[in-house]
């Protein structure tokens, strides 16, 4: 071959590798994802403002649920982010509070994105701009999201961006330590924390403890029953079918528990929704309460079905001690037919009219000697009508001296295993408590159904009461 | 090799009874360069009778040469056919020195371009493998429109499948073990050092092997095989890459029997016609061959072609409305450039050794060894990126995504007015879906790598990150090819083989986004699957036991990892006789086949032996028989027949069910039963020539896997039925008939008319057996008789009916024109096998669906047929002598009318049920699971400037 031709090869060879033949290759750089301080071009709201305007327009609506929509009101509501759907448990919603710690108000933002985790993480501050949203009850809490009619909906995903504004901020988020007897509206949508709770004792003891939420009967949601292990009282935890996690052993023993306060989808009740299995802090081995018994023994200690009651007048007789201690209804006997029927005779507590702010209410038992028997057990049954916001516990005292006075001097405590009715039942239902046992205890002690009304009247129902029975081996 | 079979179904050697020996002989050299041309077909017009210049470029007639005026054909792919008028008096010799070919620079280069394009973006791809890579430039003129014209639209000669067809680089089959393909991207980019190809139609006799129905192509890469000279060309296209540089040279015969040959090209492109589709390719070609006595040579040849690529996919009918045809949803920008999370790479170099050994004027011996190895990958995103929360002693893995892609069917307008009656709402978030989709609709690198910074920041793992799925492979053939012409009218050809394969699977984690590390771990694995052996997720969800709750970092691999064993012993054995009036031929062919899959993690869903060590070892013996004759009614007219009988492995892929799992087998696995049948009328005289041909194929018992997310599954309880499936379809029986024709008419000296069609229909002619397995229920799954209702539906790919139109022009002055008009129709979608099993009419309880209505199913179950369409395409040169230079270019238009047209398409598997099917076609706004189509390129061009010396 003639050099010229070697040359020009070599030319060929030359241009074409300084001719720019290049194509991106693999290696791209890790681009720059620092979220920038965002400047917000209107007026900076707290969530408590949209609560406020959601409150006053059910007020105006026959305290019907309404919708009010924000049009050009160039308003950016302030919230930071306590939910997470990391691990599933929410799904296409960002549940914002107005502070990190000490929070008095929260709200649900529906957004058809998921994951969200990765982008509105847990204690970020956003702002939500209003205009082209609105805000109403939806599912028994205060919501914002683009109206579709009389629903809330959720807000487009194209439209995440513009409506969702994050900024650097990722605060460490304080839980609200509460307990579950005060729970009500104003703590709705709030990061909070319940101490000495443990699961059920039909939940986790036993031969087949449940899951969180991989049981064959639970649908959407799991729902298990936590109790408070020092007021009494209990709330639902409830656990998407669809977690990452549903399929964990619930853990035997009490502890705290953190997690965002809401109502259930019928809104029928409080309940409570964390966001991993890491928000559940049980770290005291034992739990509270004996557990339930599967038999009853032969041997009656107390027994009553209030039969021998006179109508409509507070129970006395039979040992029982009847103390209001608020308000001005304490329990009383009646009877009822049709749905709502009573058991023959049966005991009622209502602060629905008690023409007080608050009403509480006690139903003692007489004494019962644990020291000379063996596998106590306690039954009895409740009912309730719109008990609302008022709620019903059961205690144990040891050291109550059996007067009204010594009421309040006594230690009372929780009697946790007992299954009392709750305000999602059907307010026709009798509910069985099951039979409790009280063989871990022992002493003399006294039983009391304490009502307890809450601070408003009108949010008071009633509670029903019957057959009660503490037996022994 | 003396005597060579070329292009032609038909190789006849005409006998005339001679006494005195009469001899035709010459060379032909190169009219440029003067230096011999090899591997010159040279033919006597009306006599069938073939030959092949040899290295010298020379030639020899010694066998029933016929006497009296007689024209010799000389021709040879890349160079201008010539005639010459000879006179052959008996008992003389009658001897050409130096005839001379001019190079041609012209289409030949195109034919490989788009095979080689369209190639890569198959395997693995599903419906994409559609190309036959068997559409060589041939010397058959429905071949060659089929390879020049046909090749954009997925058509597919005599509806056969690449995996029908054979293709060898100095007579080693390259079709790979696993899918049964060639992969085109080994040696794409060398088009100047590919131009001596060796064809045989179907199951025509071929010298080296035994052949396969769409054909057998062999090329011979030998440095002593090539043109002396050197050629630079520079192309530039908006098809699959946007320019491609090549270089090459050959020494042709130097000093001490030595020659060589080298070829370096690079193609590249940021997109093709397709958005996001970069290419980046480069290629090496060396050959060296030394003539090591008057009866020994030994050539080593090297082929190194890297090829990465940026893949795209099929989309819906909504997606195509909204974005059209260049749409690609698989890329995004990143840093102010294009990324597209799809990039498929290969990297598999083949070094092959040679030795030609002619152990006489009438037998030679040809013995060669491969030794391929490399890597292929294909990268897509992993959302499934979690972290280990273990609580109360017990594991569970909290995070995943959702999938990232644009065209999910939950961002599209239509999934907001799937209700029947949408409310203004609804109107409204489809709208905003529209416009985002209309406006962005690309992939968000940015929250892939924002999500993943912000779970960093709290000690998280990556969400997201880039898998690669691996074959690594070590391909060694060693083989030995035996050809004699044991008498004047008997040849005989021979190969005994062995092939040994170990492949690696895995995937390898890629790229982490910015993250720290990945968890692997299976995400959508549930304590309750069936195979848990203890209920717990965290056995479950092991991609490997022995190594739980790894964290992957960069380079690693995850997810699964296996080795695939396999080995190929054949022999083959041909006779050809060659008669007066009459030649045929026969050949046989066996071969033992085994395969072994070995674990190296031992999945979770499948633990111990089920997925960890070695797999059960597949045995397959295999036969082959076939035959065929020409009868000559005369020069101007034959008649040929082919037939053949043959079992065939199934090939690695269809052997293990769920190959990246577990163990498993294909349950009832067999070799596949094929019989095929042609039979042809060709006619050839000066100035027109022409072929009718009627061919038949029977394939029994094939194998064929498939991978889908389905929902609803019958039987398996409500809202219980969803899965992630391997579906296993076997003792698939279809069968292909049809006509093929062409005809081409040299009209006058510089214009040529063609005509071709082929007509042809492809159909099941059984109802296979399909069963379904997942790790998300318990054993193989069958739905009523276990069948799929196929038979009269049409095998998929490609259209059925295709007809062309055209000419060509070849100006005097070294300018040429051509146009075709090609039409296409009878293409059919790919159905879904599910939807035409009993879980279509079986309800969650495994009742019948109360609902059915036999005529309603019909409608839905029809098969849909692809409108007809036109595609135009023109071709057109010029070349320039400068001194010893020629300089040239030349250019085509494809799709000249910008046709919009479907190229092949697939329906969904997801929802394979009536009732479901049923409401989602009914749906005012669309369906949100409606099939997937690949849609055709619009108008595109090809320029290629060249300079050869």
């Amino acid at each position: 071959m003639k050099t010229s031709k070697w040359n020009l090869i070599i030319m060929f060879v030359v241009s074409v590798i300084s001719f720019c033949g290049c194509v991106q290759d693999d290696d791209f750089k890790v681009p720059d994802t620092v979220v920038a301080d965002p400047v917000i071009p209107g007026t900076i709201i707290d969530i408590d403002a949209v609560l406020g305007s959601v409150n006053q327009a059910n007020i105006g609506n026959n305290n019907m649920d309404a919708i009010i929509t924000f049009e050009a009101t160039n308003t950016y509501m302030l919230g930071y982010v306590i939910s997470s759907d990391e691990a599933g448990n929410f799904f296409e919603e960002l549940i914002l509070q107005d502070r990190p710690e000490n929070p008095t108000a929260g709200i649900n933002v529906q957004i058809d994105v998921s994951p969200l985790f990765t982008i509105y993480n847990f204690g970020r501050k956003i702002y939500v701009k209003l205009d082209g949203l609105s805000a109403g009850v939806s599912n028994g809490v205060i919501t914002i999201g683009r109206r579709d009619g009389e629903r809330i909906e959720k807000i487009s995903g194209a439209k995440m961006t513009e409506h969702l504004i994050r900024t650097p901020e990722v605060a460490s988020i304080v839980p609200l330590v509460v307990d579950i007897n005060d729970f009500s509206n104003e703590l709705e949508s709030l990061y909070i924390q319940l101490n000495n709770v443990q699961f059920g004792a039909s939940e986790v003891l036993g031969d087949n403890p449940k899951t969180f939420a991989a049981e064959d009967d639970d649908e959407f949601d799991g729902e298990r029953l936590l109790q408070n292990c020092t007021e009494g009282g209990s709330v639902i935890l409830s656990t998407s079918t669809f977690s990452d996690f549903k399929g964990l052993l619930l853990p035997a023993n009490q502890g705290s528990i953190k997690g965002v306060l809401t109502r259930n989808f019928f809104d029928t009740f409080y309940t409570m929704y964390i966001n991993s299995p890491e928000d559940i802090t049980f770290d005291t081995d034992e739990r509270c309460g004996c557990g339930l018994e599967s038999t009853v023994g032969t041997s009656n200690l107390f027994i009553d079905n209030f039969e021998t009651q006179t109508l409509n007048t507070l129970i006395t007789g039979n040992g029982w001690t009847n103390y209001i201690e608020a308000g001005s209804t304490g329990w009383e006997a009646y009877t009822a037919t049709g749905t709502n029927a009573s058991l023959g005779k049966s005991a009622r507590c209502s602060g629905r009219f008690s023409n007080g702010d608050s009403n509480v209410a006690w139903l003692i038992t007489p004494a019962v000697d644990l020291d000379t028997t063996t596998n106590e057990t306690l039954r009895f049954k409740t009912s309730n009508s719109f008990s609302d916001s008022s709620t019903l516990v059961v205690l144990y005292s040891d050291n109550w001296d059996g007067t009204v006075a010594g009421v309040n001097l006594a230690s009372w405590k929780p009697i946790v295993d007992a299954t009392i009715v709750q305000d999602s039942d059907f307010f026709g239902d009798w509910i069985n408590s099951g039979p409790i046992s009280l063989d871990c205890l022992s002493g003399i002690i006294n039983v009391a159904f304490k009502y307890q009304g809450s601070s408003d009247e009108d949010f008071d129902g009633t509670y029903e009461l019957d057959d009660i029975s503490i037996d022994a081996q | 090799m003396k005597h060579q079979l070329l292009v032609f179904l038909f190789i006849c050697f005409s006998v005339t009874v001679i006494s005195a020996q009469t001899i035709i002989k010459g060379s032909i050299n190169d009219g440029t360069t003067d230096e011999p041309i090899p591997d010159v077909t040279v033919s006597i017009e009306g006599s069938e009778l073939v030959e092949k210049t040899d290295a010298n470029g020379e030639f020899i007639f010694l066998l029933n040469v016929p006497l009296g005026e007689q024209m010799l054909l000389i021709e040879k792919i890349g160079y201008g056919t010539k005639r010459y008028p000879i006179i052959v008096n008996e008992g003389k010799t009658v001897d050409i020195q130096d005839m001379s070919m001019e190079f041609d620079n012209d289409a030949r280069d195109l034919v490989i371009i788009s095979i080689t394009e369209n190639d890569l973006n198959g395997e693995d791809d599903g419906a994409t493998d559609n190309i036959s890579g068997l559409l060589q430039a041939s010397r058959d003129v429905f071949l060659n429109a089929a390879a020049f014209d046909f090749s954009a639209t997925f058509f597919r000669p005599r509806g056969l499948d690449n995996s029908d067809g054979k293709v060898l680089i100095n007579g080693i089959e390259m079709n790979k073990l696993m899918s049964g393909r060639p992969q085109w991207a080994n040696w794409g980019g060398l088009n100047d050092v590919q131009r001596n190809q060796e064809f045989t139609m179907g199951m025509s006799a071929n010298d080296y092997t035994f052949s396969d129905l769409a054909g057998t192509t062999n090329m011979i890469m030998r440095a002593s095989k090539y043109r002396k000279g050197g050629r630079l060309s520079y192309a530039s296209a908006n098809r699959s890459y946007e320019g491609r540089v090549m270089a090459s040279y050959s020494s042709g015969l130097v000093n001490g029997g030595w020659s060589y040959t080298f070829l370096g090209s690079r193609r590249f492109g940021n997109e093709g016609y397709v958005d996001g589709t970069l290419y980046d390719a480069n290629s090496l070609f060396l050959s060296v061959e030394k003539q090591l006595s008057e009866t020994h040579s030994l050539n080593f040849s090297a082929i190194y072609a890297q090829n990465r690529r940026g893949r795209s996919t099929s989309v819906t009918e909504e997606v195509y409305n909204l974005r059209g045809n260049e749409y690609n949803p698989f890329w995004g920008v990143l840093n102010g450039e294009q990324r597209n999370s799809r990039i498929r790479r290969v990297n598999e170099p083949i070094f092959m050794l040679n030795h030609f050994w002619n152990i006489s004027n009438k037998t030679s011996l040809n013995t060669n060894a491969s030794y391929q190895l490399g890597t292929t990958g294909n990268t897509r995103i992993d959302n499934g990126g979690t972290r280990l929360v273990t609580f109360n002693g017990q594991n569970s893995y909290i995070g995943g995504a959702n999938n990232p892609d644009p065209t999910y069917y939950q961002r599209l307008p239509s999934y907001f007015l799937r209700d029947s009656n949408p409310s203004a709402f609804d109107f409204e978030q489809a709208f905003i879906a529209q416009q985002q989709f209309l406006n962005d609709g690309q992939l968000d690198w940015n929250a892939l790598y924002s999500g993943n910074a912000n779970i960093a920041a709290q000690g998280g793992n990556s969400i997201y990150a880039i898998q690669e799925d691996r074959n690594d492979d070590q391909d060694f053939t060693v083989n030995t090819i035996v050809d004699s012409q044991i008498s004047n009218d008997i040849k005989i050809n021979g190969n005994i083989s062995y092939r040994r394969l170990k492949s690696e699977n895995f995937a390898v984690l890629n790229d982490l986004l910015g993250g720290n590390g990945f968890l692997d771990v299976d995400f959508f694995a549930e304590e309750t699957d069936p195979n848990s052996i203890d209920g717990l997720l965290e056995s479950v969800a092991q991609s490997d036991r022995r190594n739980p709750n790894r964290i992957v970092k960069e380079g690693e691999r995850y997810k699964y990892n296996f080795d695939i064993e396999a080995s190929v012993l054949n022999g083959f054995a041909q006779a050809q006789f060659n008669y007066k009036k009459i030649d045929f031929y026969t050949g046989v062919s066996v071969s033992q086949t085994s395969y072994q899959r070995i674990g190296l993690y031992e999945n979770g869903n499948f633990p111990g032996t089920r997925s960890f060590g070695p797999s059960e070892k597949l045995q397959f013996s295999n036969a082959g028989f076939k035959g065929g004759l020409t009868y000559k009614i005369s020069g101007r007219h034959l008649l040929g027949l082919n037939a053949s009988y043959q079992t065939k492995a199934p090939t690695i892929r269809n052997s293990f069910s769920n190959s990246r799992q577990n163990n498993d087998v294909v349950i009832g696995l067999e070799s596949e039963n094929i019989q095929s049948l042609d039979v042809s009328y060709v006619f050839r005289s000066p100035i027109v020539k022409g072929r009718l041909t009627g061919y038949f194929s029977e394939f029994k018992d094939g194998t064929d896997i498939g991978f889908y997310f389905t929902e609803d599954l019958a039987g398996q309880g409500f809202n219980s039925g969803d899965a992630f499936v391997q579906e296993i379809t076997t003792n698939i029986d279809t069968r292909n008939v049809g006509i093929e024709f062409g005809l081409e008419a040299q009209v006058t000296s510089t214009l040529k008319l063609k005509a071709i069609a082929s007509v042809g229909q492809y159909v099941y002619i059984d109802d296979p057996d399909l069963y379904l397995t997942s790790d998300d229920f318990d054993g193989p799954l069958t739905f009523g008789d276990g069948k799929a209702n196929l038979k009269n539906y049409h095998v998929p790919g490609g259209p059925e009916r295709a007809y062309q139109l055209g000419f060509e022009y070849r100006d005097p002055d070294f300018w040429n024109f051509g146009l075709t008009t090609n039409y296409f129709s009878n293409a059919y979608i790919d159905v879904s096998n599910l939807a035409r099993s009993a879980n279509f009419s079986t309800d969650f309880d495994g009742q019948e669906i109360i609902a059915y209505d036999a005529s309603i199913a019909r409608q839905l179950l029809k098969q849909e047929k692809f409108d007809d369409y036109f595609l135009v395409n023109v071709t057109g040169g010029k070349s320039w002598r400068v001194k010893s230079y020629f300089i040239g270019f030349f250019a085509t238009i494809n799709n000249v009318l910008d046709q919009a047209y479907k190229t092949g398409g697939f329906e969904q598997s997801r929802i394979a049920k009536y009732t479901r099917l049923e409401e989602d076609q009914s749906r005012a706004f669309g369906p949100l699971f409606g099939a997937r189509y690949f849609y055709g390129n619009g108008t595109t061009y090809y320029l290629n400037v060249y300079v050869r010396f």
